[in-house]
C-alpha cells in the first residue's frame, strides 16, 4: 500500500509539472499582453512597466523565472492587482471558496443520497417520480438562472435572505442552494440507479432471508455498494466546487477565488494564470488520488486488484 | 418496517430544511435591527465600486475603480468643484508667472494628514517625483511630462534632481512646466498627483495596502477594509474642510454583476445602482435616474493603409451612411448624445462657447451624398467592385448590436454587404494596435478635462492613433496648441485640428459616453465628474 501511494504521489507531481509547462507556453501563445489597454499609452511608460514585470526578458528566461516561482511556491505580484501578490489573492480567496464548497458538497451529498435512496425504495411510486422530477429540474436548470431566481424571490420579494455579499452565515444560504442543486440531482440519480441494481442482487436476498431488519439491509449492505459510482464522481466534483465557481461567486459577489481563473486569462495576468492553474491542477490531482484510496477502503475487491497490479 | 424507514428519512429532510430556514431568518432579523439603528443615528451612504480598487497607491491605481475611493480619501493641490472646474483644495492659493510656466502653490496652514501630521510642500515634491520615477512604473507617469524634466527622468535620460518641482519652504511648492499649460490645474486634480506622506512611506512602503496603515488627507479616511468584499470610509476629522462633509460613513460593496447590483439596490442594500441593459427601457423613465456626462467618445476607426479605406471619399461615404441618432434611440437606448465630432460636450472656450457647439457637426448622416461619394471614390481607385470589408469588434452584446446595425445601414444606404467579425478583448486590442483591422470599434475616455487630450490621440506617433493616418498640418496644430499660453489662440488651433481630422475622416464617431445611475431619493449631491471620478465631499442623506 505505501509503495502504491508513493508511486501515485510521484505521478501526481509529474502531472502538475506537465500541466504547468503547457500552461506557460499556451498563455504566451495567446495574442495580447497584460499591459494592453484601450487608452493610449506612452512608449516610455510602457517600457517601464514591462521591465517591472520582467516582460522584456526572452521567453526562455521568463520560463526559468516561472519554474523558480513554482518550486518556491511564490508566484510574485499580480499584474492587474499590482499591490498584492498572487499568493495573497489565493490565500484570501481559497478559504472562502472552500467554506462555500464544503457546505455545498455536504448539502448535495446528504440530500442527493436521501432522494436517491427514497426513489429506489419506492421504485415507480409517487416519491420516485417526485424525486426524479426534482433531479431532472436540478440538472436542467443552470445554476446562474437558479441563482437570479433565488435572489429575486427570497431576497428582493420576500426579504428572507440577503441578496449578495459575504459576511454572515445567512449570506451562505442562497449561494449554497444555487450551487448544490446540480450536484444533488446528479448524486440522486446515480444513487437511485445503482441502488436499484444492488437491491436485486443475491446477497440482498440472502440478507432478507436471514431475517435482517430492512434499515440494516439498506444501510449496511445495499448503500455501501451503491455509493461506489458516487465516490467516483466526487473527486472531480469536490475539486471543482472547492476551488470556486466563477459564475455563482460573481452573481453573489463572493470574494472567492473562482473569478481569478477567468480574470487572469482575460487580462493575460501571467502570474495569476500561473498561480491559479498550478493550484487547481494540484488540487484536482490530489482529490483524484484521495478517491483512489477511498475506493480501496470501500471495496475489498479493488484493494486486492491494486495489490496484484503492483 | 419500510414505512418506518421512509418516515425516518422524511423527518431527517424536514430537520435539515428547518435548520436552514430558522438559522437563516433569525440571522437576517438581527441584521435588519442593527442596520435600522445605525441609519437613525448616523448618515451612511451605501455604494458599489464593482470590484476591489486596483491599488490605493496614488500613482499606481490609474482607473475609476481606484479613483472612486481614492478621490475621497485624499486631496491634491486642487479639487474639481460641483461644476467640474479645479478649485483650491490643499493649496489655498497659487500664483502663475507671466509666461504661464511657473506655478507657485501655497498650502493651507490647517491641511493635515489623517494621522495628525501637517501636509507639507515636501510631501508633494516627494509624491510627484515618485510618480515620475521609472522604478515606480506608474501607468500615469505621462501626466507628469508637463513638468520640466519629468519626461527625461521617466525615460531614464535625466535624474530625479532634474525634475523641476521644488519645496521652497514647508508650505510653498514651486513647479516649472515645459510649456504654458492652461489646464495644468485640472490635470493635478487627478489622483496621480495626490501628495504622499513621506515619513509614512519611509516607515512602511506598503502603507496604502491596509486600512490601519493608510494615511490620507481627504474628506474621508478608511475605517475598515475587507479586501475584495467591503471598504468602509468614515469622516476624517483632521480634514481642513471637515465642516462641509455631511456623511458619517460610506460603505463600498464590491459587486461585479449589474443584475445583482440592481437587486441589492431594490432590497435596500445599496443606495445607487447601474441599470441592467435588459431593463433599461423600463427603468430609464423612472424619476430616480440620474444622467451625467462622461468625457469620452464611442467611435469607429478606419485603417487608412488597407483598401478600400485608403481612399478618403470611400471613408467619408462609410461615415455618412451611419445614422448616429438611430443608434442612440433604438440600439443603445441609454440616453447618450449622438456624436458628430470627436471632442465631447462640456469644454468651454475663452469666449464662453462650448467646444462641441462652436465647432459644429463635422460629419452628417446623408445617405444620398454617401452614395455619391462612394461612386466617386470607386472611380478614383478604378474599382469595378468594392474590395470586401470586414468590421471587427470585441466580443460583447452591446458592441455586437451596434455593429449589426451599422452593417444593416451600409446595406440599406450604400448597397454594400460587409462581414462582421468579433474577437476576444485582448486579441482585439493587439490586432488594432498592429493595424490588422479594416474597420474596427473603438472608444476613448479622457484622462483629464481638456479637448487637447482627445485630439492628441491622432497625432502621427500616438499609441492611440491606430489608424495609420498621419497629417503634418494636424501634428503641427496639436504641437502649437500644447505650447500656446494664449487660450484664445489655443482653442483656434484645436478647432482647426478637429476640422482637419474630419476632412480626412480616419475615424467616425457614434456617441458620447454618459453615466446613468439609479439613485435613492434620500441621496443628495453626489458629484460625478466627466473625467471619471466620484466626489462625495458634498454628498448628503436626507432623513
Amino acid at each position: 500500500m505505501t509503495k502504491y501511494i508513493m508511486k501515485r504521489f510521484l505521478i501526481m507531481i509529474a502531472t502538475v509539472l506537465i500541466i504547468a509547462t503547457l500552461t506557460f507556453f499556451l498563455m504566451h501563445a495567446i495574442p495580447g499582453s497584460p499591459l494592453n489597454q484601450e487608452r493610449g499609452t506612452n512608449a516610455a511608460v510602457q517600457a517601464n512597466l514591462e521591465a517591472h514585470y520582467h516582460l522584456d526578458e526572452p521567453l526562455f528566461v521568463q520560463y526559468l523565472i516561472y519554474l523558480k516561482s513554482i518550486a518556491t511556491l511564490d508566484f510574485g505580484p499580480s499584474i492587474k492587482h499590482p499591490t498584492e501578490t498572487v499568493n495573497d489573492l489565493l490565500g484570501r480567496g481559497f478559504p472562502i471558496s472552500f467554506e462555500l464548497g464544503i457546505v455545498t458538497v455536504l448539502v448535495a451529498l446528504i440530500s442527493g443520497i436521501i432522494l436517491g435512496v427514497l426513489a429506489a425504495l419506492k421504485h415507480n411510486g409517487i416519491i420516485d417520480y417526485l424525486a426524479m422530477t426534482l433531479a431532472v429540474l436540478g440538472i436542467s436548470i443552470p445554476n446562474f438562472v437558479l441563482a437570479t431566481l433565488l435572489i429575486q424571490k427570497l431576497a428582493v420579494d420576500w426579504e428572507i435572505f440577503p441578496a449578495a455579499t459575504w459576511s454572515s452565515p445567512t449570506h451562505m444560504v442562497l449561494p449554497t442552494l444555487a450551487l448544490a442543486t446540480g450536484p444533488m440531482a446528479i448524486i440522486a440519480r446515480l444513487t437511485r440507479s445503482s441502488m436499484l441494481e444492488v437491491l436485486t442482487q443475491d446477497y440482498i436476498k440472502t440478507a432478507k432471508a436471514k431475517g435482517l431488519k430492512p434499515y440494516k439491509i439498506i444501510f449496511k449492505h445495499a448503500l455501501k455498494n451503491a455509493l461506489m459510482p458516487v465516490v467516483t464522481i466526487l473527486g472531480t466534483l469536490l475539486a471543482g466546487i472547492l476551488t470556486g465557481t466563477f459564475v455563482i461567486e460573481k452573481i453573489f459577489a463572493i470574494p472567492g477565488m473562482g473569478r481569478y481563473f477567468i480574470e487572469g486569462i482575460n487580462q493575460r495576468d501571467y502570474p495569476l494564470i500561473m498561480g491559479t492553474t498550478v493550484f487547481y491542477s494540484f488540487f484536482l490531482v490530489f482529490m483524484l488520488f484521495l478517491v483512489d484510496i477511498a475506493y480501496g477502503l470501500l471495496d475489498p475487491r479493488i484493494k486486492m486488484h491494486t495489490k496484484e497490479g503492483e | 418496517m419500510k414505512k418506518w424507514l421512509t418516515m425516518f428519512l422524511a423527518v431527517m429532510v424536514a430537520v435539515v430544511l428547518s435548520a436552514c430556514t430558522t438559522s437563516g431568518s433569525s440571522g437576517s432579523d438581527e441584521e435588519k435591527e442593527g442596520g435600522g439603528e445605525a441609519s437613525g443615528e448616523e448618515k451612511v451612504l451605501k455604494l458599489n465600486n464593482g470590484t476591489e480598487p486596483t491599488s490605493l497607491d496614488p500613482p499606481i491605481g490609474f482607473d475609476s475603480y481606484s479613483w472612486n475611493v481614492l478621490n475621497n480619501l485624499m486631496e491634491g493641490m486642487t479639487r474639481l468643484d460641483e461644476s467640474h472646474e479645479p478649485a483650491a483644495a490643499t493649496a489655498e492659493k497659487w500664483e502663475i508667472s507671466e509666461d504661464g510656466k511657473v506655478y507657485t502653490f501655497h498650502i493651507r496652514e490647517d491641511a493635515n494628514w489623517s494621522n495628525g501630521d501637517p501636509v507639507t510642500a515636501g510631501d508633494f515634491e516627494f509624491a510627484w517625483k515618485r510618480l515620475l520615477d521609472p522604478e515606480t512604473a506608474s501607468p500615469a507617469a505621462f501626466l507628469g511630462y508637463f513638468i520640466e524634466g519629468g519626461e527625461a527622468y521617466n525615460t531614464g535620460e535625466g535624474t530625479r534632481d532634474d525634475v523641476m518641482v521644488e519645496a521652497v519652504d514647508e508650505k510653498t511648492l514651486k513647479v516649472t512646466l515645459k510649456a504654458p499649460t492652461g489646464y495644468f490645474l485640472n490635470v493635478i486634480s487627478n489622483p496621480a498627483f495626490f501628495p504622499i506622506n513621506e515619513k509614512v512611506q519611509k516607515e512602511n512602503e506598503e502603507w496604502y495596502a491596509e486600512a490601519d496603515t493608510f494615511v490620507g488627507n481627504g474628506p474621508f479616511k478608511i475605517a475598515e477594509w475587507k479586501h475584495d468584499s467591503k471598504l468602509v470610509m468614515e469622516k476624517n476629522d483632521e480634514y481642513w474642510d471637515a465642516e462641509t462633509v455631511k456623511l458619517d460613513k460610506v460603505e463600498w460593496a464590491m459587486v461585479n454583476d449589474t443584475n445583482t447590483e440592481y437587486q441589492m439596490y431594490e432590497s435596500g442594500d445599496l443606495d445607487t445602482s447601474g441599470i441592467p441593459s435588459e431593463m433599461a427601457e423600463q427603468l430609464l423613465d423612472n424619476e430616480n435616474v440620474v444622467i451625467e456626462d462622461q468625457a469620452g467618445t464611442y467611435f469607429y476607426r478606419f485603417n487608412v493603409n488597407k483598401e478600400p479605406f485608403t481612399n478618403e471619399k470611400i471613408r467619408k461615404a462609410f461615415a455618412m451612411a451611419v445614422n448616429q441618432q438611430d443608434i442612440v434611440d433604438y440600439v443603445t437606448k441609454n440616453k447618450e448624445e449622438p456624436a458628430y465630432g470627436f471632442v465631447s460636450y462640456g469644454f468651454t472656450d475663452p469666449a464662453g462657447n462650448d467646444f462641441r457647439e462652436q465647432n459644429g457637426k463635422l460629419v452628417e448622416h446623408n445617405p444620398e451624398k454617401a452614395k455619391q461619394l462612394l461612386e466617386e471614390g470607386m472611380k478614383e481607385e478604378g474599382y469595378e467592385e468594392l474590395p470586401p470589408v470586414t468590421l471587427t469588434y470585441n466580443t460583447s452584446d452591446s458592441h455586437k448590436a451596434i455593429a449589426e446595425t451599422i452593417q444593416n445601414m451600409y446595406k440599406e444606404n450604400l448597397g454594400i454587404d460587409i462581414t462582421l467579425e468579433n474577437t476576444e478583448w485582448n486579441v482585439f486590442l493587439q490586432d488594432q494596435k498592429d493595424l490588422k483591422h479594416q474597420l474596427s470599434r473603438s472608444s476613448f475616455l479622457a484622462d483629464y478635462a481638456d479637448p487637447i487630450n482627445f485630439l492628441e490621440s491622432f497625432t502621427t506617433n500616438s499609441s492611440m492613433n491606430r489608424t495609420g493616418w498621419s497629417n503634418e498640418q494636424y501634428d503641427k496644430l496639436i504641437a502649437k496648441a500644447k505650447n500656446e499660453a494664449d487660450e484664445e489662440k489655443r482653442f483656434e488651433y484645436m478647432y482647426e485640428a478637429e476640422k482637419i481630422l474630419f476632412e480626412e475622416m480616419p475615424i467616425f464617431p457614434i456617441h458620447f459616453y454618459n453615466q446613468v445611475v439609479l439613485q435613492k431619493d434620500k441621496v443628495e449631491n453626489i458629484v460625478r465628474h466627466p473625467v471619471g471620478y466620484l466626489e462625495l465631499k458634498w454628498a448628503d442623506i436626507k432623513q
